[in-house]
């Protein structure tokens, strides 16, 4: 007999994985299909033992392959369906996640992202934001909800299924090993109680009836036979997101307003660079911080607005530029310097980054 | 007078005739499972699956709920549903490139956990959809584009048994066999006894079906009769290999 | 009798199981006593005793820990158990082991030679009644019910930087109240120097008072 989830809104103590696996509770998850990946486990660990308590399910896959097209598989069925994973994992999750945004599945997928190529390495990194934001051999028409701490990771992940099965279109929820392992308090909460509606799911295949009788059969394909049909089908696909895009993309900003230096950060990293920020101000010194909360679709409108009423920018990410190419793309043609602070697979500090601003403007 | 051929009821009508080459296996192997859904009258509750290869022809070939996914990983999306969905019925249908090579892991996987799943895999000596490449079900010295000078044992392994591997590896309840266009009766029911076993929760079900390929193999019907009845059935015996509550079910049954 | 003491924490993850070695056993230490802290940690190698060694062993204490340079590919590769560990209750000297989360429990001491048949070994759970898991008595009896041999708990209540007093002592009557349906004795409540000076030397329910201090979030990685 399974109990009801009953989530008391109180301050509790968790490590980031735990998070999600209580946050897809909250969300009304169905279903989770893994694969074991470190630095992720605990999400698979902790939904395990908690699903069979609230008759939710859970299956460990044979790899990453077999658990993205399994969650595609649970949400065709009707079922608010999830995978987590990371690294290497990640770059596997690229082939199911092609075929589920083609056929605009609602997922949501889970990326504690680790330092990479390389195995081991698994706390500090932003190495994933190209893959999971367009990863696969399509346009990236995913919604990508980039976290930077524990309440962050309940809010996103309960967003992510809600903001996948409105718009039809897969969502990740975009951590790293730092997140993943962090121990900090949050505040857990049902999210009805808080005014929030949780979308139900609805079956893509295995509706009531007799196909070719009672209604016509519910055929999906991902093969395309002329060009112009593919073409004609991903620039709806296209269309659609572009028009939601101004409606999901979320940022964070402090002191930006007239401010002659904004660093801009996204995740974890965002910590330092805030403290950095207040750090900067309480010196007196012109510094405002930004960060895209989703990372695709992009805050444009914010980015384009920032870029042309700022002299300078620093970007600080834990990779090479994979945010700044995003953010560069956006923010073309804008007059402001743009420097940067790229240290991949690696953790940032505030000291570091008050330094390298200070540095930036110092010189003229 | 046109006479209308005889479809399964479970077939769609309006697309006919089909997208397969004149002489290919999938149409018969289609219609022996057409002919299994009718007759166990389970329309309503199953979801095909079909695979990247020649098998995504039949994405639309039935009055069933479809989805046509990557090469190979039908299997884990059928698995993903059924799952879910337990009350469902999930077919995955492929060829042997998808089933045997690219997605032989998910096979594997689903076998191993005795998923309750059907997976048909077509087996015609290759790849046909991309021109006729080496499979791991070639037989020796067969040519393809990527054996041309037939295929070497030595140097790229004998016609791989999926069927007997998967009753190595399934658990009880799980049932597994081979069977033949050249023998629809007894392929209409495998692949009955396979849906079947799902239907009553046993286990896995996974049925071989040998097919033809003539347009790749390059041969007239006498010829493609020939290579399946005599050069296949060499290699690949029909049969029940796996039945539940049997321990060691023997090839021809 | 000797007078040996050989103390095991377990608990659930998180719960506070190293923070609650380390300050028994600067605590032993700062009685003139000889102390060996085991890092038993196999699950994986965040928030462990390796990279508080140094520090640590600054303090008095033998820690049997792996270095991180003696490593390779650590958290893929899983935990390696460090020869030394395994002997770890020959020693001389007083003995805390810091045993790692996982399924497993207290069979984790299976793998310390001697750990079975040793009469000075207490085992003890270490309770974290802000942890959703073990937020309510049914649910810490559910877990410690789960975690084989144990012989006390330790009430580790706690919020990080927003612990209070009244959460300490809210905690400290849920724990309280779990052992005694689990027949086992509450070895002592832990609570930051500043708090534990607030409470004084015993908690709302009796239990001893042992002041904290914390030293894991410098050992995240």
């Amino acid at each position: 007999m399974s109990e009801e989830l009953v989530i008391e809104e109180k301050r509790v103590f968790m490590t980031g994985n735990e998070v999600v696996a209580w946050a897809a509770l909250a969300a009304g998850a169905d279903i989770m299909y893994g694969y074991p990946i470190t630095p992720q486990n605990e999400v698979m660990h902790y939904w395990s033992r908690l699903a069979p308590r609230y008759g939710k399910n859970f299956l460990q896959t044979e790899d990453e392959l077999s658990a993205g097209f399994a969650t595609a598989g649970g949400v065709m069925a009707g079922r608010k369906a999830f995978t987590a994973t990371a690294g290497s994992g990640s770059v596997l999750m690229q082939e199911p996640m092609a075929m589920v945004e083609m056929m605009r599945l609602p997922t949501v997928t889970v990326v504690q992202q680790r330092g990479g190529p390389s195995t081991a390495t698994v706390i500090y990194s932003q190495q994933e934001v190209a893959l999971t934001t367009m990863g696969g051999n399509g346009e990236g028409m995913r919604v990508v909800y980039s976290t930077a701490g524990h309440q962050d990771l309940y809010d996103y992940t309960i967003k992510a299924f809600n903001s996948a099965w409105k718009y039809r279109f897969p969502a990740f929820v975009l951590g790293d090993g730092y997140q993943a392992k962090m121990r900090e308090p949050l505040t857990i909460y049902e999210p009805e109680k808080r005014g929030i509606t949780l979308l139900e799911p609805e079956p893509y295949v295995g509706r009531e009836g007799k196909p070719g009788q009672d209604r016509p059969p519910a055929q999906y394909r991902n093969t395309y036979n002329l060009e112009e049909e593919l073409y004609e089908k991903l620039m709806s696909d296209i269309r659609d997101f572009e028009k939601i895009s101004a409606e999901i993309a979320e940022y964070e900003s402090m002191h930006t307003e007239g401010a002659e230096l904004v660093i801009i950060a996204h995740g974890i990293v965002f910590r330092a660079v805030g403290e950095a920020v207040s750090n900067l101000r309480e010196q007196g010194l012109r510094v405002g911080g930004f960060r895209p909360v989703t990372l695709r679709p992009l805050p444009a409108a914010q980015i384009k607005d920032l870029v042309a009423g700022v002299k300078k920018i620093l970007v600080v990410e834990s990779a090479y530029g994979q945010m700044a190419r995003l953010l560069k793309e956006t923010a073309c043609g804008a007059p402001c310097e743009i420097h940067t602070m790229f240290k991949p697979g690696v953790g940032i500090a505030a000291e570091e980054v008050e330094e390298k601003a200070k540095e930036i403007l110092h010189s003229q | 007078m046109q006479i209308a051929p005889v479809m399964p009821k479970s077939w769609r009508v309006d697309n006919k005739p089909h997208k397969f080459c004149p002489g290919c296996g999938h149409g018969l192997i289609l219609k022996c499972l057409g002919k299994a859904i009718d007759e166990l009258e389970i329309q309503s509750r199953v979801i095909y699956g079909c695979d990247i290869g020649c098998s995504l022809l039949s994405w639309d070939f039935f009055n069933l709920d479809t989805v046509q996914a990557h090469h190979g990983r039908t299997t884990p999306v059928m698995t993903g549903i059924k799952r879910a969905r337990p009350e469902l019925l999930c077919i995955a249908y492929m060829g042997d490139g998808g089933g045997y090579s690219i997605g032989v892991q998910h096979l594997v996987g689903a076998a191993m956990r005795n998923e309750k799943i059907t997976v048909i895999v077509a087996n015609n000596t290759q790849y046909a959809m991309t021109g006729g490449q080496l499979a791991p079900t070639t037989l020796p010295g067969q040519k393809t584009e990527t054996s041309p000078y037939g295929r070497d044992p030595g140097a790229t392994g004998m016609p791989f048994q999926g069927a007997e591997m998967i009753s190595a590896i399934a658990a009880d309840g799980a049932y597994v066999a081979r069977g033949s266009i050249s023998h629809l009766a007894q392929l209409t029911g495998f692949l009955k006894k396979a849906l079947k076993n799902q239907i009553d929760g046993h286990g896995f079900s996974f049925v071989e079906a040998l097919s033809a390929c003539p347009t790749n193999w390059r041969t007239d019907a006498a010829g493609t009769w020939e290579f399946i009845e005599k050069d296949m059935a060499g290699y690949f015996e029909r049969g029940e290999i796996k039945v539940p509550g049997q321990k060691e079910a023997t090839a021809d049954a | 009798m000797t007078d040996r003491i050989v103390e095991a924490y377990i608990g659930e993850y998180a719960s506070g199981k190293s923070e609650s070695a380390i300050n028994r056993a600067l605590e032993l230490t700062r009685q003139g006593r000889k102390v060996n802290l085991v890092d038993l940690d196999l699950v994986e190698p965040f928030y462990t005793l390796r990279p508080l060694q140094k520090e640590l062993s600054s303090l008095g204490l033998d820690v049997i820990a792996w270095k991180t340079e003696e490593t390779l590919g650590l958290g893929e590769a899983g935990t390696v158990i460090k020869p030394a560990a395994r002997w770890a209750l020959r020693r001389e000297g007083d003995i805390i082991l810091d045993i790692g989360y996982g399924v497993e429990g207290a069979r984790t001491l299976n793998l310390l030679e001697g750990a079975v048949r040793d009469p000075d070994l207490k085992i003890f759970a270490v309770i974290n009644v802000s942890r959703p898991m073990t937020a309510s008595v049914k649910d810490i009896v559910a877990e410690v019910s789960a975690m084989g041999r144990v012989d006390g708990l330790v009430n580790n209540t706690h919020l990080a930087g927003e612990t209070t007093v009244e959460l300490v002592q809210a905690g400290a009557r849920i724990v309280t109240e779990a052992a005694a349906m689990l027949g086992l004795p509450v070895v002592a409540t832990l609570a930051d120097t500043k708090l534990a000076e607030i409470i004084g030397p015993a908690d709302c329910m009796g239990n001893p008072v042992r002041p904290l201090q914390r030293f894991m979030p410098k050992a995240f990685w």
